[in-house]
């Protein structure tokens, strides 16, 4: 009997997730851009037929745009080009004329702005402060002000070592740590585990934009947007067994994480290779790249394409032979989070 | 109404013990100094090794997690700063409280005698029906703690006549704190106990021993797969843990909490004590309690009073001597019989200690010999 009732609450958590992906793939204005088929998406966007295409069958867009010249001395970014690197991508992917009303289909003026940024790492290999400085400014330009924007993660002292935390920066938004902000007192029950959000999710944002970095992870395979939502919560050193699958996929299917969060981007511009996540000096090679979706597994997917293309570039293994395949992808694609097929996926490639 | 965790809280928060009085309530004492919560302070660890490019490799627990640079392993208390592994909750408790030695439960070890019970945050399995969630499974940041070396351990313990214990969440977790206070209590004259999973390497586990004078295990189920699927968790290590403990001569009590449907079939608990007494010997204790719900199985009916005294008369079917019901005050099972003349030796109820007829170790009634530590 108990057995039973167990497996109900699984049932009904999952029919939950199917019910709310199909109320996003249907009315959600986050993804509302990829579904419309808009004739404008943008000038700068050199698109295949096929592209166009796959926009109009619903196809979940990511927008990869690479800069050759945004690294400037071999890790900080270049300011400039990161702002035509974002400028290009939110353009591209959301159909409108300028990246002011691309945020603004996003978020509404009246929203305060979670900055999930991945700063584990330190400076080396954190969520870019040009990438974080300059996002903050264009949403504050869409009405969105610094007061209203706060860059979160796990600890201070990883906003600290990656610069998001600095002070005389004028980047105008707060930086909190889960460790000052705290977390909820009441577990979100999944599946396989239970965990406490970040109050700074819970209660002083009212959507997400995710900015992870990628990088090979030595236990889920990869990190990206998925796993980044692991800063959200109080125990991810529950959830790294059996390469964090399904744990990553369970917990970006928790409401809160899963309706909050409206836009990524993901930093690639240096991704770390192998050994990650942490930065390991020489295991980290330029990319060049920022990723813009909506659909957190469609640019995961994506992502691990990159990620596999530079190892081998590198002549290291793929992440199957070292058993690290993230299988939490389809796990996730399974949960209605998101698109895991490549072939399903609309890859708008662009170079500034 | 007051939950177990604003309660726990309350306690923590207002820097105060909670004393034994009675079979299950207590009273607040005053307190020596307030729980907060802080940055942890970071302790050398011990029981790990070094690994290329700066990681490092757990060698406390079966789960060796392998960690790198300002990661944690799985206990999320044991951190990596630049190549060198510490952990975070030496001296650090956060839960600490006067018990009876009975809630342990402990029921051959000085009976009617006290507790006083350690508990730091962090465990090294997620079991979906814990009690002290709110503490194993939060990282040292995330509780209230207050700092309290192992001579401040061992001072109060003696100003309240108590042995010290290890317990609440998982002691494994925080073994160079256990091994520390445990030995500055053996020189003090103070007794140490641990409450524990049993999830733990041999080598770590042995150097504890030396230190400790009981020790009880929960252990949790009998079937690999209720270990993955439940806790995280590994069974082989655990029973490898049970014969280290036995071996080595130090006082064993084994618990196997009851969930209905989960753990509680009769052929699982009678695999379970045939095991006990093939590998530990008919003497070990084994107390089948009840589960009541909570964490992750608020959706489970408590453990029906039948099932407890079922598992009961399997245990004493199978040959095992001293065979307990716990979580029921009142259920038939909770008395030590005498072995050789049936007749009873410890009454109890609940937490509390009616009567003891046991002198010297041995029955007063026929002079058999009843294993425990009873003095």
């Amino acid at each position: 009997m108990a057995s039973d009732e167990q497996s109900s609450d699984r049932r009904r958590f999952l029919q939950g997730l199917v019910g709310a992906a199909l109320a996003t793939a249907g009315c959600g204005s986050s993804c509302a851009s990829e579904r419309a088929g808009r004739s404008e998406i943008s000038t700068v966007v050199t698109q295949t037929e096929a592209a166009r295409t796959a926009v109009l069958q619903g196809k979940p867009r990511v927008v990869v745009v690479r800069a050759k010249k945004v690294l400037t001395d071999g890790y900080d970014a270049d300011a400039g080009a990161v702002r035509a690197m974002l400028d290009a991508g939110l353009v591209a992917l959301s159909g409108e004329k300028n990246h002011t009303s691309a945020l603004l289909r996003y978020f509404k003026p009246t929203d305060r702005v979670g900055l999930k940024i991945n700063g584990l790492a330190g400076r080396n290999a954190a969520t870019h402060v040009e990438v974080v400085d300059a996002i903050s400014d264009m949403l504050a330009r869409a009405g969105i002000e610094g007061r209203r924007q706060i860059a979160f993660d796990r600890f201070t002292r990883d906003l600290t070592a990656s610069r998001i935390a600095d002070k005389s920066r004028s980047g105008g938004y707060r930086a909190v740590g889960n460790d000052d902000a705290g977390h909820e007192e009441e577990l979100v029950q999944m599946p396989s585990s239970a965990s406490r959000l970040s109050r700074v999710l819970t209660r002083q944002v009212d959507g997400v934009l995710n900015l992870p970095v990628l990088k090979q992870h030595m236990l889920a395979g990869m990190t990206g947007a998925l796993k980044n939502n692991f800063g959200c919560i109080h125990n991810p050193n529950k959830m790294h067994v059996d390469n964090c699958d399904p744990y990553v996929a369970e917990v970006n299917a928790v409401p809160a994480i899963r309706d909050k969060q409206r836009l990524v981007i993901m930093d690639a511009l240096r991704p770390v290779l192998d050994n990650g996540p942490s930065y390991q000096p020489g295991m980290a090679a330029p990319a060049n790249a920022l990723l813009f979706a909506t659909d957190p597994v469609a640019l995961d997917t994506v992502a691990l394409g990159i990620l596999e293309g530079l190892r081998a570039k590198r002549a290291l293994p793929t992440l199957a032979m070292l058993g690290q395949t993230p299988t939490y992808l389809a796990t996730a694609a399974r949960f209605g989070l998101g698109v895991n097929d490549r072939a399903a996926i609309d890859v708008v490639e662009i170079e500034v | 109404m007051l939950s177990r965790r604003d309660f726990f809280r309350s306690c923590g928060g207002a820097g105060c013990l909670l004393a034994a009085a009675g079979a299950t309530g207590g009273v607040l004492l005053p307190a020596q100094r307030a729980f907060a919560k802080s940055t942890p302070r970071a302790h050398p660890a011990r029981f790990w090794k070094k690994l290329p490019q700066k990681a490092v490799e757990c060698e406390l627990c079966p789960k060796h997690c392998k960690v790198e640079d300002r990661e944690r392993g799985f206990c999320g208390v044991r951190e990596n700063r630049d190549g060198e592994y510490v952990t975070l909750v030496w001296g650090q408790p956060c839960a600490v409280h006067l018990d009876p030695i009975e809630k342990k439960p402990l029921f051959h070890f000085r009976p009617g005698s006290r507790a006083f019970s350690i508990a730091t945050a962090g465990c090294n399995l997620e079991c979906k029906c814990c009690q002290n969630w709110d503490i194993s499974q939060s990282k040292p940041e995330d509780v209230d703690f207050q700092f309290m070396p192992p001579d401040e351990v061992v001072r109060m313990a003696r100003e309240y006549d108590a042995c010290v214990t290890f317990t609440y969440s998982e002691p494994i977790v925080f073994l160079e704190y256990c091994i520390d206070t445990a030995t500055a209590a053996r020189k003090a004259g103070v007794r140490s106990t641990m409450v524990t999973g049993g999830s733990g390497e041999s080598a770590p586990m042995k150097e504890a021993l030396k230190v400790l004078d009981a020790v009880k295990v929960d252990l949790k189920g009998f079937t690999e797969n209720y270990y993955r699927r439940m806790c995280k968790g590994k069974l082989e290590p655990v029973l490898k843990t049970l014969e280290v403990i036995r071996g080595s001569g130090v006082w064993l009590e084994l618990v196997h909490l009851c969930i209905p449907g989960q753990n509680d079939g009769e052929g699982e608990i009678r695999d379970m004590c045939r095991w006990v007494k093939q590998h530990l010997g008919t003497d070990v204790p084994l107390h089948f309690t009840r589960f009541h719900p909570e964490f992750q199985m608020k959706n489970v009916a408590p453990t029906p009073n039948a099932t407890l005294v079922r598992c009961r008369e399997i245990g004493l079917a199978e040959g095992l001597s001293f065979v307990y019901t716990g979580n029921v005050p009142g259920l038939a099972g909770e008395d030590t019989g005498c072995p050789r003349c049936h007749k009873t030796v410890v009454f109890r109820r609940g937490f509390e200690l009616l009567e003891m007829h046991i002198k010297n170790g041995r029955c007063e009634f026929c002079g058999a010999v009843i294993p425990g530590v009873w003095s």
